[in-house]
């Protein structure tokens, strides 16, 4: 070969070049990006052409059917807008949107987590509401002030809140009279004297900690009961390293030191054990209400705020917000009819408790359906509820700094101190490269 | 295979016959073989037929801490709940898979081999530096192409589409490599006394070369198709769509949904393999005999 | 799109030097006339232009393309993409970016998968292969056994493992249980239980395809070899090392360069069993570049590492075209 490049060298450099001229065109033919727009005002019922809406979420578990539901119900409800409902699992919907309406194939409606408002509309994916909810006459003294207020982003709005969920304490009745337990605990020395009393009747391991999810929602729940934060609320630094965390973080891992979990506890396996008895106590999200009633008919279970440990009461939350996305060809038509279907969700939000959900509008959490559902007894918590900042980006950040190093200690491979320090400067450094990135 | 010495010639139809057959009468010594072999068979197979049962348990039943082969009360349960939701279509996934395996498959062997006959065959003025940047990408790990080949894709509007799992993979240099190599062994002769009769340069590679590449051909084939079906990485990154998925990705989504929904897990498996097993067994030589040959061609 | 991966480079590595037998092969063949020439030339070059155009966009355009994306902070959903010139480079390089210490990591978990794995896929196979390949009955029933695994593709097998070696209900503790061994190894959860779990894992998925090659090759090996090397006295041992090795040689790199390249590209296995877990542990360095380029869009920092990564892995491919070329010479 290097006998054959000497005789042809001009022609190589010629091709090398051709390449490289297609690839700078490629680079430079930059696509047009996709334009915010929320359309004309809507006023009264839709009346455009037909159209046919794709509407994208993540609702695989035991709230899938309840949405399922309200599409179907507001598909029934007039002729003229079809709502084609897409579900992608939240572990890969926020790549595949953000890759969706950048290759001008995003759908119209969404519903997403409300930290990572901040990181969809940093990437022009989501636009912004203020007009619509001016529209759709919806405002802040509906809802809950955290709820509400955790739907913007630099000063704007992307999200309307649809539901609130949080973590919440499970636990398997039938164990709990077995040794003698009457209240749930509702302190941290409470839970010990619970966990005792459940090991003494019998169940060894009554509270499995797992390293994965939803470890850091624990983490984060304690980190707020101890009286820190896991991030500055301006994006630039990590914080979660703080006396706070590492408390957090130690008083996880002592719940393995007493026996109370057992050590390497596979990732859902700490609700495989609970849901077949091994475990007693487990602290997860009020999501899986539904999955229990569905895949384990037979447990006994009640569900109850989690403890407080730490010095105030704390709980981390999360919000189901509705977007409109944007398009790199906005079609008022399309976008008429996706308000409407946006009112009639959040008109229609009572009937999302079916999906084990915390309707986000306050009227809605007062039915008697409502009070009626397993959640209530979590959504009393709502005051201590807490929220990740609207920092662009800091899913991903946390996913890679703050979950490992959970995940690391609890497993016994790292002193919490250490994990976390090393963990938060990690992701002070990709915040503040994140900060240069998106405010450019 | 060899680094210099030529291609052989088409391989002949390989007998059973075996180089170093066991010595007769030493039956002691085979009985130790068959149950060694016997052995290994199991390790190998009663994985496939745990899924098997499983997929017929109670979710329940599947997370049971007493491994049940034979589930105490079977039950479809599994497999009504899987195919009866519309956000895990397994057997979609499963069309999909083959379709782009297919596809790929067809198109590597038409483009690699009239690229492979032009070089291999063909004096025409540019030969050698096509075929040097062309070797020279063989040396290329594919990971390089990942990034930019995903912002390209995604520039052609093709995200989420069959052609972003058929044509990227296509454009690999080992096809026409291979099939260069092999042509180069083919005897000339044919070839010239079908010039003398006036054959064009396509008729002469449909109707003399192509038929006499057949062994290359089938290993190429066998060799694409399983890559293809076996890609995991680009088919989870470039789709999105629930019914646009391979049955790789597919199924990484039907994990991420039912982590612990093991029922539920194994039938997808059961699904996702029963037609690939059955292909493989209709046409296990082909399939055994291609990729056996892969390492002796070349 | 890595379809034919794996093939591609080992093809590569086992070719050699191309230009030796294409110069063979034009230096044979003077063309006659000039318009045989030209229409040779029309007729080359048409044969070629579907592989081509494929070729150009797929592979040509992407390789250059990639370089350019490396010199830029480049995020394909913000509408700015600076340029940086090395800085993706140098940070990953001197450890300063903050993307450096997962990608390293990730280069280390290539590395102990890589070294682990490679020995045991060449030697087991083998050993079956030798197995397989005397005279017995059943034996295509037995060999198709083994491949079995192979074609049903990682994701399955990920799945179906992820079950078998759960901690706490899956059959290989049960098993380890009932024959009083602990029964709680963390297989998927804790180190080195991971990587034994993802090495075993893979043996089990690919040893067959191993195994179909080595065999192919043994059959090649004309019996009269044996039968010499036997009325010469050789042992067994001594035919193996004497007769099978030596006629294994040219297929042993093919299978050597087809498993490295298979295992430093590993990412399904880690990506469905252990998530990378424990922490990142086994998140293999296609996984960071993946998830750096494909999750966080973090295109230019991505195509830096995959170009790092390229660097290491052509070290490696030069030493083991170095180590069998070496004996070549012998």
């Amino acid at each position: 070969m290097t006998r054959l490049s000497s005789t042809v060298t001009s022609r190589r450099q010629f091709l090398a070049l051709t390449a490289a001229g297609s690839a700078f065109a490629l680079a430079g033919c930059a696509t047009a990006q996709p334009v915010a727009s929320t359309g004309p005002a809507l006023s009264g019922a839709y009346s455009g052409p037909p159209v046919t809406l794709e509407y994208w979420n993540g609702f695989t578990g035991g709230d899938g059917p309840a949405m399922r539901q309200l599409v179907a119900d507001f598909n029934a409800s007039q002729d003229l807008v079809t709502v084609k409902m897409n579900v992608v699992q939240w572990a890969q919907y926020y790549q595949r949107v953000i890759a969706a309406v950048h290759a001008g194939k995003g759908p119209d409606v969404g519903a997403m987590h409300v930290e990572q408002l901040a990181t969809q509309a940093a990437r022009q994916t989501i636009s912004p509401l203020d007009d619509v909810v001016t529209e759709l006459g919806l405002s802040a003294s509906e809802y809950p002030a955290q709820v509400w207020d955790a739907g913007t982003y630099d000063g704007r709005r992307y999200g309307i809140p649809l539901d609130v969920h949080s973590l919440g304490s499970y636990a398997n009745t039938a164990l709990l009279e077995q040794a003698g337990i009457t209240d749930r605990a509702s302190t941290g020395e409470e839970l010990q004297r619970n966990l005792s009393a459940l090991v003494a009747a019998g169940v060894e391991t009554p509270f499995w900690v797992p390293n994965r999810w939803p470890a850091h929602l624990i983490f984060l729940s304690l980190l707020w009961q101890f009286g820190g934060e896991p991030y500055a609320p301006d994006g630039g630094s990590a914080t979660f390293d703080s006396d706070a965390g590492v408390q957090a973080l130690t008083w996880m891992t002592q719940n393995i030191d007493q026996g109370f979990s057992p050590p390497n506890v596979a990732p859902d396996s700490q609700y495989t054990a609970f849901k077949n008895g091994e475990g007693a106590v487990t602290w997860d999200g009020i999501w899986q209400i539904n999955d229990l009633q569905a895949t384990a008919p037979d447990l006994r279970w009640s569900l109850a705020p989690i403890p407080t440990v730490g010095t105030e009461p704390a709980v981390w939350a999360n919000s189901h917000q509705l977007v409109l996305f944007r398009s790199r060809t906005p079609d008022d038509n399309r976008l008429l009819a996706s308000k409407a279907f946006l009112r009639y969700l959040t008109d229609n939000s009572a009937a999302w408790a079916a999906a084990g959900m915390i309707p986000a509008r306050s009227e809605a959490r007062e039915t008697p359906e409502f009070r009626a559902s397993p959640q209530a007894a979590v959504a009393d918590a709502i005051p201590s509820m807490r929220f990740l900042p609207t920092v662009a980006a800091v899913g991903e950040v946390q996913a890679q700094t703050l979950e490992t190093a959970v995940a690391d200690s609890v497993l016994g491979r790292a002193e919490p101190a250490a994990a976390l320090s090393a963990a938060a400067e990690r992701a002070t450094a990709l915040m503040q490269g994140n900060l240069q990135k998106f405010e450019r | 295979m060899s680094t210099v010495a030529a291609p052989r010639t088409p391989p002949t139809p390989r007998t059973a016959q075996s180089p170093e057959p066991a010595r007769r009468g030493t039956s002691s010594r085979r009985v130790v073989l068959y149950v060694l072999l016997v052995v290994l068979t199991l390790v190998f197979i009663s994985p496939l037929i745990y899924m098997l049962t499983t997929s017929f348990k109670t979710t329940a039943g599947a997370a049971a801490s007493t491994p049940q082969w034979i589930p105490d009360d079977p039950t479809l349960q599994a497999y009504e709940s899987i195919l009866g939701t519309s956000g895990t279509p397994v057997v979609r996934w499963l069309v999909n898979s083959l379709l782009a395996a297919t596809l790929q498959t067809l198109v590597i062997l038409v483009t690699a081999s009239m690229a492979g006959y032009a070089l291999a065959r063909v004096e025409f003025r540019g030969k050698k530096i096509v075929f040097g940047v062309i070797i020279a990408t063989l040396f290329i790990p594919p990971v390089i192409l990942l990034i930019p080949n995903y912002l390209i894709v995604g520039r052609l509007g093709w995200l989420d589409t069959l052609a972003a799992v058929v044509l990227p993979g296509a454009a690999g240099a080992f096809g026409v490599f291979f099939l260069r190599q092999f042509f180069l062994g083919l005897p000339k002769e044919l070839e010239e006394a079908a010039f003398i009769d006036g054959a064009t340069r396509w008729r002469t590679f449909r109707q003399i070369i192509l038929p006499l590449s057949r062994p290359a051909l089938v290993t190429l084939a066998m060799l694409s198709f399983l890559t293809n079906w076996n890609d995991f990485l680009w088919p989870v990154y470039v789709l999105f769509s629930p019914e646009n998925q391979t049955l790789p990705a597919g199924l990484s989504t039907l994990q991420n949904a039912n982590a612990v929904r093991y029922d539920l897990l194994m039938a997808g498996a059961v699904i996702a393999s029963a037609p690939v097993l059955l292909l493989y067994v209709a046409a296990q030589r082909y399939i055994v005999e291609g990729v056996g040959r892969a390492g002796l061609k070349g | 799109m890595s379809s034919t991966g794996t093939g591609l480079r080992a093809a590569a590595a086992a070719g050699g030097k191309p230009g030796t037998v294409a110069g063979k092969d034009v230096a044979a063949r003077p063309r006659d006339t000039a318009s045989t020439q030209g229409r040779d030339t029309r007729d080359g070059w048409l044969f070629l232009l579907p592989y081509l155009v494929l070729f150009t966009v797929f592979v040509i355009v992407p390789a250059v393309f990639g370089l350019w994306i490396s010199l830029h902070d480049y995020d394909y959903t913000l509408p700015e993409k600076p340029f940086v010139g090395l800085d993706n480079y140098t940070g990953l390089l001197t450890g300063d970016s903050p993307f450096a210490a997962p990608f390293w990591s990730g280069m280390q978990a290539t590395a102990i998968f890589t070294l682990a794995s490679v020995p045991l896929l060449l030697v087991l196979p083998l050993a079956v292969a030798l197995a397989m390949n005397l005279r017995f009955r059943g034996r295509n029933f037995f060999r198709a056994m083994y491949f079995a695994p192979y074609v049903l593709g990682v994701a399955v097998v990920a799945v179906l493992w992820r079950y078998l070696l759960d901690t706490n209900i899956g059959l290989v503790n049960s098993y380890l249980d009932a024959v009083g061994l602990s029964g709680a190894i963390p297989w998927l959860t804790q180190l080195p239980w991971a990587w034994v779990s993802l090495v075993g894992v893979t043996l089990w998925w690919t040893l067959g395809f191993n195994t179909v090659i080595y065999l192919a090759a043994l059959q090649d090996i004309s019996p009269e070899l044996y039968e010499a090397a036997r009325m010469d006295g050789a042992t067994a041992v001594q035919r193996f090392r004497n007769v099978t090795l030596p006629g294994l040689r040219p297929v042993l790199l093919f299978i050597t360069s087809v498993t490295i390249i298979a295992s430093v590209n590993m990412f399904g296995q880690s990506y469905l069993m252990t998530q990378g877990g424990p922490g990142q542990d086994t998140r293999t360095a296609i996984y960071q570049i993946a998830e750096t380029g494909l999750t966080s869009f973090n295109s230019g920092v991505a195509s830096a590492m995959s170009l790092i990564f390229t660097v290491f892995l052509a070290a490696v491919s030069v030493a083991v075209f170095y180590v069998f070329r070496d004996r070549d010479a012998r």
